[in-house]
């Protein structure tokens, strides 16, 4: 080799070097002796910094007693990642999912059963309220621990409120409510007179688009006293499905369906000043928590108040309840562990600091007065005791849950598009689902044949 | 060890890393996708044979069936279209025009925009209020302009559209075939009182017609593989009445969300031979009128 290519192999190899020697190191260092419990997580910015914080603290006090160490890494996608690590044999130990995959992953032993290291731990659950509890079980057996729960409720525009006649201190109590009110909030840009193609809307009293805000498109029976899973079937087709979805086609077609697609349609940042309830387009959402901390932080000057969303019944109040979970994936190595962190991460004052760093409610029946204290959502009494309602309910919980949500949700979307009438949609739904149930259980059924 | 054996365990040794990688990354799961897609196989638990299960599932499914309708429309559409304005811009950038390289980088230019970030910005271009086209049509008389992304109608319609914007890649490869077409058969067809439109339809049509050729198997396979457009501008949602639910969607949803690996492997495993197929229709059909500078 020649000098000159000497030398330019040292001038180009030389920040390799210095990167390798002072780079940034992918890991911290890890004291010595300590069993690493390695930890997946979806959460970054402010919630990564806060659980980071809580995982620090671990290190530092019960983890440096008892000789283990949490390497909290947050992941995109990190539901998937668990589930294809959990395959290939390398799962991590400990991992925070969210419901949509929780029932699919419970129902094809992906996670390991958690009653039995409850108990030998001695975790004491009987602080929960019962609901968030109920989620995290499958078929009666303990999978999860409940992390980030939340409810979701209407926020309301109070100004739009006084400014459409309504009392902005009396929110609807029925879905029938719900659409009168709506009516009345919504104003149109009548445009050109001569020409009704010109009209559009420039405030929507209320929208269930998925596309705006209304993330939840499987839920609206529940509101109608129905229930999608009675462990056998998945009911959609039904008296409450068919009294959901005309609701929402009623609405649509009474305001103009094509004025309110053409609203819908246009594509906001949701986490931004965009978002229409904080751009103040859209009177009422019904939304999760958090939304009080976009409020705060896009549209500190927005006047509105959060109420539980209403019922088809003032007789009975359903409410939508929802957590992401911390699960121990099936064969992780080190499950006692990371037992021992999870048993730290449920202890009251721990999760009532996570759930209040990241905007959520406390899953306990008596939270700490410190919790409500500063809390970013002023409102968050509100979704708190809406948990407690004998009517609080959860995704379904069905082995298949991830097809008839994509089924519900082309149904809906087809609904509001227009494209079907909603009992033709239900029925067409409701006639997928049973045979994609059916093939599930055929399955399940070869697959015990078979081991 | 005689020097042809010697070359041989050389030529393999250097091209270990491809044939190794293409043994253990490529063929290896091709076999294992085959045999899966006989089984009930969720990645989580053990493959079940199910003999020819899967595939008659797929015989009776109707978002199958609609994916697949969808994806010969999507095909149909963007194929032709693509390949016209790729040889027409082609055609047009090969003259001695002023601002010659400027036109062309302008049209190859958006081809390195990474799928995703030309989505979400054709996802707001197409906003029906406050969308940039829609403000256009608004400002040249149209009325009640589409619903482009909302609309059964029009979803197919704007995605091809939105395909289109990615022309330069053909366009570039037409270009460097029209620079391979000798200037002397202009001449002969020009003293042979040829028009323009002779000339284009007798030396550069023909002339061009291996560049056809490969640019149609390529954008057969990636009609056939469209994905990131349509999962990034409908936001992973099947689009209006699943106007813009495509075969490749549809296997990935099966796959790494429903947890049927043994479904999606069948699916894959028909997607190879439709493609196979179409590409053997497409040489099959074009051996007359491929004409090679050899022949």
């Amino acid at each position: 080799m020649s000098l000159r290519n000497l030398i330019s192999a040292l001038v180009l190899g030389l920040p390799v070097l210095l990167l390798l020697v002072f780079g940034p190191r992918g890991r911290t260092e890890i004291p010595a002796g300590r069993t690493v419990v390695v930890y997946w997580e979806k959460w970054t910015l402010a919630e990564g910094v806060a659980i980071q914080r809580i995982v620090n603290r671990f290190n530092e006090t019960v983890g440096a007693e008892r000789g283990i160490w949490v390497d909290y890494t947050a992941l995109g996608d990190v539901d998937k990642r668990m589930l294809i690590a959990t395959a290939g044999g390398d799962p991590p130990d400990v991992a925070g999912i969210s419901d949509r995959f929780f029932p699919q992953y419970a129902a094809q032993s992906a996670l390991t059963p958690l009653d039995a290291l409850v108990r030998e731990f001695d975790i004491d659950l009987s602080g929960f309220k019962p609901i968030w509890l109920d989620i995290c079980r499958y078929d009666d057996t303990l999978f999860a621990l409940p992390s980030t729960p939340f409810t979701v409720a209407l926020y309301y525009n109070r100004a739009h409120f006084r400014a459409a006649g309504l009392d902005p201190d009396r929110p609807p109590r029925t879905t029938a409510e719900l659409n009168d009110f709506a009516e009345r909030l919504t104003r149109f840009d009548r445009g050109d007179p001569g020409d009704p193609q010109d009209d559009r809307i420039v405030q929507l009293g209320f929208t269930a688009s998925p596309s705006m805000l209304g993330w939840w498109h499987w839920a609206w029976p529940n509101f109608f006293d129905g229930r999608l899973w009675d462990g056998r079937r998945f009911a959609l087709d039904t008296d409450a499905g068919r009294a959901a979805y005309a609701w929402m086609w009623d609405y649509r077609e009474r305001v103009g369906n094509r004025l309110v697609l053409q609203f819908e349609g246009q594509q906001p940042i949701i986490e931004s000043a965009q978002n229409p309830f904080l751009a103040g387009e859209l009177s009422m959402v019904l939304q999760g928590p958090w939304l009080s901390a976009w409020a705060a932080r896009y549209a500190p000057d927005l006047d509105y108040a959060v109420a539980p969303f209403p019922s088809v019944s003032t007789q009975r109040q359903h409410v939508l309840a929802s957590t992401d979970f911390f699960v121990i994936p099936r064969n992780a190595r080190r499950p006692r562990e990371a037992m021992v962190f999870l048993k730290y991460m449920v202890s009251q004052p721990v999760l009532e600091e996570l759930n209040r760093a990241h905007g959520k409610v406390s899953p306990f029946r008596r939270p700490q007065p410190a919790f409500y204290e500063g809390h970013v959502n002023p409102f968050v009494r509100v979704f708190d005791e809406m948990a407690t309602s004998p009517y609080a309910f959860g995704s379904p919980p069905m082995p298949n849950w991830t097809e008839a949500w994509t089924e519900t949700l082309y149904m809906t979307e087809s609904i509001q598009r227009g494209v079907a009438r909603p009992t033709a949609a239900l029925t067409a739904a409701q006639e997928k689902i049973d045979v994609l149930v059916a093939q599930q259980e055929r399955m399940a059924a070869r697959r015990r044949t078979t081991e | 060890m005689t020097r042809a054996r010697r070359d041989l365990v050389a030529g393999l040794l250097w091209t270990a890393p491809w044939w190794l990688g293409f043994l253990l990354l490529t063929a290896g799961p091709l076999a294992a996708t085959l045999y899966l897609s006989f089984c009930d196989y969720s990645l989580l638990q053990p493959p079940v044979f199910t003999g020819l299960e899967n595939y008659r599932q797929l015989a009776v499914d109707p978002t199958f069936r609609k994916v697949l309708v969808n994806t010969v429309v999507y095909a149909a559409l963007w194929i032709p279209t693509m390949t016209v304005l790729a040889i027409g811009l082609a055609i047009l950038l090969n003259r001695p025009i002023r601002g010659q390289a400027f036109f062309r980088a302008a049209i190859f230019v958006p081809t390195i925009v990474p799928l995703v970030a030309a989505g979400v910005v054709w996802m707001w271009l197409l906003a029906p209020e406050s969308g940039l086209v829609n403000e256009l049509l608004r400002r040249v008389g149209v009325a009640s302009p589409p619903l482009w992304l909302e609309s059964p109608r029009w979803a197919m319609i704007a995605l091809v559209m939105v395909s289109l914007w990615f022309v330069g890649t053909p366009m570039v490869i037409y270009l460097a075939g029209l620079q391979e077409i000798p200037l002397t058969l202009y001449e002969a067809a020009r003293l042979d009182g040829a028009s323009s439109w002779g000339q284009l339809r007798h030396v550069t049509l023909p002339g061009l017609s291996p560049i056809i050729l490969f640019n149609l198997v390529v954008a057969i396979i990636n009609a056939w593989q469209v994905f990131a457009l349509p999962y990034v501008m409908w936001r992973t949602r099947p689009g209006p009445d699943r106007a813009t639910f495509f075969y490749t969607t549809y296997l990935f949803e099966n796959a790494f969300t429903n947890l049927k690996m043994g479904y999606a492997s069948a699916m894959g495993w028909v997607q190879l031979l439709i493609i196979l197929g179409l590409t053997g229709l497409t040489f099959w059909i074009s051996r007359r009128s491929v004409h090679y500078v050899s022949q």
